[in-house]
């Protein structure tokens, strides 16, 4: 079987300051993946890679299959990769309706149509509307974005990267920001957006990254120190050494 | 489970009904005015000022494709407007000579034409955006406004082209010879070009521009180049420009270097600008005033040009949403039936108002005198004076009233501002209730 995403000896520096080093990385289809490790360890940076927004100094990138290494971002995303970002980035001036539709509108079969109406999309519409649901931000369909609460936008943020139907989604760091309550929500969202469709994310938060992920993958200074299942991860002494230290206690 | 959604759905449907008989309402009514129009201004002045209108709209509204729905600022739209003109100007000559086309028709060749130059304009502009989009757009005009003058045996040269709209076939024996005849063609033109233009608002491609406009970077990462769609905006919008500089070669029937120039693509600018790029409807309100303006003011005074500039430096800096800006902040106020609380403090300010703009009047005219009356120029009567520009006191009255008007508006405006800002909060929760 394929792998959903595969990383095969990825490098990236800025100048003479390397970022990335060597990292190898296969997530099955399907599955639910974590990437954790400390701040400036290139976990933004390595989805920028991934994405296409930044360009690789060596190696490959390979999607479902197949070698997606250089292509554009929109060329990446009709390949079925969508992906959040950790700074909110949403239409400000669009309502939040609007927002999830604009992000639906390349798998609905839109394309730059200007002969055609939109509201004529009857079936994005309607996709549009349950996810506005799922997201609990029915009664804010209206609203502009860039009048949502905090918590509001990195919910939208979120339902973006859902609502086009991509296979493969990243994540960067969805409840950064979020109560306790509002992350419980979104774990339970994640859980049921991503059956069937592999889900790779950015997390800090160690009981969201235990409770979602079926494999994880650690960062430390550009490189992958351990890969694996929760549990193999949970009990690596380097793992312990580089990254947890003081919340090793949560492992345990 | 299944009863909200469809209550949701009807409610939805409801929406986008009442949606439509709104819309379908509001196009009714402009073609009811674009029908009652001449008869109310009949006169050669009135027609003039109406066929203006008809096309500074098109071009207003094309224009806001760009920099209102899609966030670009293009600094030579008149290129499109110009080059789509001199296509239906040679076209038109064409039908002179016998070519068997009803002339209403022809601007259509404008919009051909505007698209077809758009093409390579927008291929290399759109590549970019924000400032570098605006600066490509700059040297495309510079190079136009060249290649115009540098190729004569099209564009004429300094005298131009022009063409007789009345030498071709009549059309229901209409030869559109008359400015009560061609006013018909170009509102016409000027209500199928806004109704295709609020159309496209509502289409994937419309949308995207918005999208491009609030956030490129994330459109990208949504499946969509946002370079492709600032292109198909700006053909779009060429191809509208287009339409509006055959517009204008019909009405005026000559066509010169000027109407492609800079000055051309700035007044679009002010117009667009000061009636307000957030709305559809704010290029049309001021397309509507400024062409008023220009024209009235015209008659009234040579310096017109001073006070549409003055008029545009009042508007970015205090008003910035533009005319349409200024009514939508006040709807839900007057809707609420508070207008009454706001206006005496609007009226509070109308003093310090005028006597602020009876300095700048006395300034600027001044100004444009001095100019006049060193070529040898009658210096002429302001309010029943007479006036003299080269003599040093009569410039002190008029800044003395700009300055103390000023400095009282400034003292006012505060109160003026909390009374708005109160009146739309009342609204507002009025509103949530």
């Amino acid at each position: 079987m394929t792998s959903a995403l595969s990383l095969r000896g990825l490098y990236k520096s800025f100048g003479p300051t390397s970022i990335l080093r060597d990292i190898s990385l296969d997530i099955a289809a399907g599955t639910r993946h974590t990437i954790i490790g400390p701040n400036g360890a290139g976990k933004s940076t390595l989805f920028h890679l991934i994405t296409g927004r930044l360009r690789l100094d060596r190696g490959e990138v390979w999607l479902a299959g197949e070698n997606i290494t250089g292509l554009s971002p929109h060329a990446i995303f009709r390949r079925g990769l969508a992906r959040s970002f950790q700074v909110t980035s949403l239409f400000p001036r669009l309502s939040v309706f609007e927002n999830l539709r604009i992000a639906g509108m390349r798998n609905a079969g839109c394309g730059h149509a200007f002969w055609r109406r939109l509201d004529g999309f009857a079936e994005l519409a309607e996709q549009v509307e349950e996810m506005l649901t799922l997201l609990e931000l029915g009664p804010r369909r209206d609203v502009a974005a860039d009048a949502l609460a905090y918590a509001e936008q990195r919910a939208l943020e979120i339902g973006l990267a859902l609502v086009g139907g991509a296979h493969t989604i990243l994540l960067d760091e969805p409840t950064a920001g979020m109560s306790r309550a509002e992350t419980e929500r979104t774990v339970t969202l994640l859980r049921r957006l991503s059956a069937g469709r592999t889900l790779v994310m950015i997390e800090h938060d160690l009981s969201v990254v235990f409770d979602l992920a079926d494999t994880i993958t650690v960062l430390a200074d550009g490189g992958v120190i351990a890969s694996g299942p929760p549990a193999s991860v949970r009990g690596d002494a380097r793992v312990r050494a580089a990254y947890l230290g003081a919340a090793a206690e949560v492992l345990t | 489970m299944s009863q909200p959604a469809t209550t949701l759905a009807a409610t939805k449907s409801r929406h986008a009904r009442q949606g439509g008989l709104k819309i379908a309402l509001v196009f009714g009514l402009a073609i009811v005015v674009a029908l009652i129009a001449p008869h109310l201004f009949a006169s050669g002045f009135g027609l003039s000022l109406l066929n203006r209108m008809a096309i500074a709209i098109v071009f207003a509204l094309s224009f806001n494709m760009l920099l209102g729905q899609g966030g670009m600022l293009d600094f030579g739209h008149a290129v499109f407007f110009g080059l789509g003109g001199f296509a239906t100007m040679h076209l038109l000559k064409w039908v002179d000579g016998g070519l068997p086309l009803p002339v209403a028709l022809l601007p259509l060749a404008g919009a051909l034409g505007g698209a077809f130059v758009a093409v390579p304009a927008g291929w290399i502009s759109t590549r970019r955006e924000g400032t570098a989009f605006a600066m490509i757009t700059l040297g495309i005009a510079e190079l136009a406004v060249a290649l115009v003058v540098m190729i004569p045996q099209w564009f004429g040269g300094e005298e131009g082209v022009s063409g007789d709209r009345s030498g071709g076939m009549p059309l229901f024996g209409f030869d559109f010879g008359a400015a009560s005849q061609i006013y018909y063609v170009l509102a016409f033109w000027a209500l199928i070009a806004a109704a295709l233009m609020w159309g496209v608002t509502r289409t994937p491609l419309g949308r995207l521009a918005n999208a491009v406009r609030d956030n490129p970077l994330r459109v990208d990462f949504l499946g969509y180049d946002p370079a492709r769609i600032r292109f198909l905006t700006f053909i779009l919008s060429g191809f509208f420009a287009g339409i509006a500089g055959g517009m204008q070669a019909l009405n005026d029937e000559i066509l010169t270097v000027s109407n492609i120039g800079s000055q051309a693509s700035g007044a679009v600018l002010l117009m667009t600008y000061i009636g307000g790029v957030g709305t559809f409807s704010g290029p049309i309100i001021g397309a509507v005033l400024i062409t008023l303006l220009q024209m009235a003011l015209g008659t009234l005074t040579d310096a017109w040009q001073l006070y549409s500039g003055l008029i545009f430096v009042a508007m970015v800096l205090w008003a910035p949403g533009g005319i349409s800006g200024i009514i939508r902040s006040h709807a839900p106020i007057l809707r609420g039936g508070l207008g009454g609380r706001l206006l005496a403090a609007y009226l509070a300010l109308l003093p310090a108002a005028l006597v602020t703009l009876a300095g700048i009047i006395g300034l600027a005219e001044l100004a444009y005198r001095l100019q006049a009356v060193r070529g040898g120029g009658k210096p002429g009567h302001l309010f029943g004076l007479a006036v003299s520009p080269t003599t040093p006191w009569q410039w002190l009255i008029p800044l003395a009233l700009f300055l103390f008007g000023a400095a009282l508006l400034s003292r006012l405006a505060p109160g003026a501002r909390a009374a708005w800002q109160e009146a739309a909060a009342f609204a507002a929760g009025r509103r949530g209730r």
